[in-house]
């Protein structure tokens, strides 16, 4: 800020005014956000269907596209792709414009690659619903669907990346520093485990591993890192204070992306003992750089915090995933080992990464946003709505998270003792804890629901705004 | 901050890390592994599928199957034994054991300071031979060194019984088991200590974990049992039970054990598998497995070779299994992840008892 580059003067006297920046941001991220919340309903809609089967295995049988082992991984990525990282990339592009003060190049071929992606993710769901699923979990989708989805995430990137190159705000926020890590890490792990595996097909386990890999990078790094910038952006802004301790944050980035990245493959069976051993040392190592991010945020809302979640919608989502961010890092590194290996315990992961720590930050970070890009408010029309897509949101990753984890260590204790039953203990004694999952799923799509009634409330204020009190 | 391209090169590094560590290593490590023979055979492991079962294998993909099953034994420890087989060759034996048997004397020396918990008894010269001057020294040599075995006991603290079985009756017997479930330095020891007498001694294994407790398999699963796969479908949730070693369970190890009826036990096999496929819960009425109902037909199909009908029990007309069900059962059926393999040896006689029982033939401690 100090030495006054002439670049930067001139950058400065051209710096567009937010109106301007909202409204070349407007179409392409209201499209993202939209189609991301839709994708949630039908995403949530499917893992409950998958849910009912794990305790009423009668329910839709004997047809081959509904069964468990197709709804399942259909549910799974649908929330991955179809939600999380449009959401993700809504929220990258919305942070990437406002705080680099510039105007989104090309909103319309954004728009146009965003349209592309989601009929990607729409082929890749039938595909695995037909039975072409790949086998390997977060990466189901066939060829067919992951070649355009991997076209279209590059012209979506470039785009991005433009836009940041062409920022007159110079300084990089702590925010862009997440948004700038995914947009380079995602393509880069996407087109390795793409091209091994559906591609090279390297020997045997080579390929688990790097499935396991892939997840790992999509879920602490690319996720979490989103939801991260969005706590960054959005806890100073609601408190209204600067980030406080901002080396420490710098310090919990780096340290979050070099050791980000190899966790995930604790509990991976039949392959060399390191393997394992090194990613259950990560997946402890981890806390350190989350705890750091975390206490910065904290440091920055300390005091505030009762008064900004009655007065914010948006921050009492984000409270709630950065509790949630907490609590699945400590899960993972002190439960993420032999003993809750094989069990939903283990699995619960991504579903609480997903639709938990991302799913609820990008929740909040959307009521905040949408608003700004439809009526100009800073709140959606309904604070009804607004509260009850909060509570049904919470409610439904508790009962997701809690229903699982509990099933987890049933399964564990089975799998721990073979003198447990395996169909009475492991199988019917769970059942209960995994109705809750089903009801988890419920109260998600009601949160997905109401954000969309929302969104189109704001969208219809909007039009009649503009169209000048037709009616 | 404020250089994208340096917080790009500083986000690529920390990534290139991580890929080389959990991409590139493993597939410097494991990247070659191929089909290999077995240790001491010519058999290849794991063996080629043979087509239909190749088939299946996608079935089972496509279904996702290994969304509830998993593909992969754990174990929890793995202990060591000795088993003697050979008395060993002639220069080693010398006549004179009961039933005119022959003995070997330095055998009975090697066993005594294994075993720390049997006595050695002494053994006499049998009169016959009190004037064959090949043979009639080493049974004086014998009765030197167990003197001088019995003098070092009293000095590192080893008491023996005074009666019960002696090393002596264990070496009348073969094949005996010298040691069980011992950790692989005493195992070792023991078959040295063995093989040096002259005998043939071998290291016998002993694998244990709740999986083999429960009949899932014979040893853990390693990386070579995968290397005909692709894609490679470990499995994560065990909502059904392990497949590893599905191919050899015995009927009585099955979640809802069962029970052949006839001798052709190959073909009640598949007929069971089918059945689990058409609707589990004719097997097990607690499964959550969801029934396969559209890979079987009900009326004959119009194709040449229909395949033999499944009939199925509580029901009075036979349904027909499609190609699919078929290549299903047939990879299911080659799903034997129970060959000894270097790294995961398995036992070869008896399958290892519940290690509740462990150590108590092992050498007390000194």
């Amino acid at each position: 800020m100090t030495t006054a580059q002439p670049s930067s003067q001139t950058a400065c006297a051209t710096a567009p005014s937010a109106a301007q920046v909202e409204a070349s941001c407007r179409l392409p991220v209201l499209f993202l956000a939209f189609s991301g919340a839709a994708w949630l309903c039908a995403g949530a809609v499917l893992a409950l269907l998958a849910s009912v089967q794990l305790y009423n295995p009668a329910f839709m049988e004997g047809c081959p596209w509904v069964t468990y082992g197709r709804l399942r991984p259909a549910a799974v990525n649908a929330l991955a792709y179809g939600f999380a990282l449009q959401s993700s990339f809504a929220l990258a592009l919305w942070l990437i414009a406002r705080l680099g003060r510039v105007e989104l190049s090309a909103p319309l071929g954004l728009t146009i690659a965003a349209k592309f992606w989601n009929v990607a993710v729409t082929v890749g769901v039938f595909g695995i619903l037909a039975g072409d699923a790949t086998g390997f979990d977060l990466l189901e989708f066939p060829l067919y669907a992951a070649l355009p989805l991997f076209a279209s995430y590059a012209c979506l990137a470039a785009w991005a990346l433009v836009t940041l190159h062409q920022r007159t705000e110079r300084e990089l926020y702590v925010s862009l520093w997440f948004v700038v890590a995914a947009l380079l890490w995602f393509p880069w792990t996407l087109s390795t485990a793409q091209g091994l595996l559906l591609g090279w097909r390297p020997t045997g386990v080579v390929q688990a591993i790097v499935a396991g890999w892939f997840g790992q990078n999509l879920l602490q790094l690319v996720l979490t890192g989103s939801a991260l910038a969005v706590l960054f952006y959005f806890v100073p802004k609601t408190v209204n204070r600067p980030l406080a301790n901002p080396g420490l944050a710098r310090a919990g980035f780096w340290l979050l992306l070099l050791i980000g990245g190899w966790g995930g493959l604790a509990q991976l069976a039949a392959v060399p003992a390191w393997i394992p051993a090194v990613s259950g040392a990560a997946n402890f190592l981890v806390i350190v750089p989350v705890l750091a991010l975390l206490v910065s945020l904290w440091q920055t809302a300390e005091g505030k915090i009762a008064e900004s979640w009655k007065e914010n919608a948006t921050f009492r989502f984000l409270l709630v995933a950065a509790i949630l961010l907490l609590g699945v890092t400590l899960r993972t590194a002190f439960l993420g080992g032999a003993s809750m290996q094989f069990t939903f315990f283990a699995a619960a992961r991504t579903d609480i990464v997903l639709l938990g720590v991302f799913g609820l930050a990008a929740l909040g970070a959307l009521h905040h946003i949408v608003p700004r890009l439809t009526t100009g408010d800073d709140e959606l029309p309904s604070s009804g709505l607004a509260d009850l897509a909060f509570w049904a949101a919470v409610l439904g990753m508790l009962g997701v998270g809690v229903g699982f984890s509990l099933a987890g260590f049933g399964q564990g204790a089975v799998n721990a003792s073979a003198s447990k039953d395996f169909l009475k203990d492991g199988v019917t004694g769970i059942a209960g804890n995994l109705k809750l999952v089903t009801a988890g799923y419920a109260a998600l799509t009601v949160a997905a629901l109401a954000f969309l009634a929302n969104f189109g409330l704001a969208v219809r204020r909007c039009c009649a705004n503009c169209c000048g009190g037709a009616r | 901050m404020k250089y994208g391209p340096i917080l790009g090169a500083g986000a690529m590094f920390s990534l290139a890390c991580s890929w080389a560590a959990l991409v590139m290593a493993p597939q410097i490590q494991l990247g070659s592994l191929a089909p290999a023979a077995l240790p001491n055979s010519t058999e290849i492991y794991p063996p080629a599928r043979p087509g239909l079962a190749a088939q299946g294998a996608e079935v089972y993909r496509s279904l996702g199957c290994a969304q509830c099953h998993t593909r992969a034994v754990r174990q929890t420890q793995a202990l060591y034994g000795v088993r003697l087989n050979e008395l060993g060759g002639p220069a080693s034996l010398v006549p004179g054991g009961a039933d005119g048997k022959p003995l070997n004397l330095d055998l009975l020396l090697a066993l005594a300071a294994v075993r720390h918990d049997l006595a050695i008894a002494p053994v006499p010269l049998p009169p016959a031979l009190a004037g064959d001057t090949n043979v009639a020294p080493k049974f004086g040599l014998f009765e030197t060194n167990r003197a001088i075995l019995l003098r070092n006991d009293v000095k590192s603290g080893i008491t023996r019984p005074s009666s019960g079985p002696t090393v002596n009756e264990l070496a009348a017997k073969l094949p005996a088991t010298i040691l069980e479930k011992v950790s692989v330095e005493e195992g070792e020891r023991g078959v040295k200590f063995l093989s040096d007498a002259g005998a043939k001694a071998e290291l016998t294994f002993y694998n244990f974990g709740p999986d083999l407790d429960r009949g899932w398999g014979a040893r853990r699963t390693v990386a070579q049992d995968y290397v005909n796969d692709s894609p490679v479908l470990l499995g994560g949730v065990r909502v059904g039970p392990d497949l590893a070693g599905l191919g050899t369970r015995a009927p009585e190890k099955f979640a809802a054990p069962w029970k052949y009826a006839s001798t052709n036990t190959a073909a009640e096999f598949e007929q069971h598998l089918l059945v689990h496929l058409y609707n589990p819960r004719l097997l097990a009425k607690e499964s959550i497995c969801p029934s396969a109902g559209y890979l079987f037909d009900k009326q004959k199909p119009e194709v040449r070779f229909a395949g033999e009908p499944l009939a199925v029990p509580g029901k009075d007309t036979p349904v027909f299994p499609k190609h699919e069900a078929r290549a299903l059962v047939a990879y299911l059926l080659t799903q034997r992840a129970d060959v000894g393999v270097a790294d995961a040896p398995v036992p070869a006689v008896a399958k290892a008892p519940a290690p509740k029982t462990a150590g108590t033939n092992a050498p007390a401690k000194p």
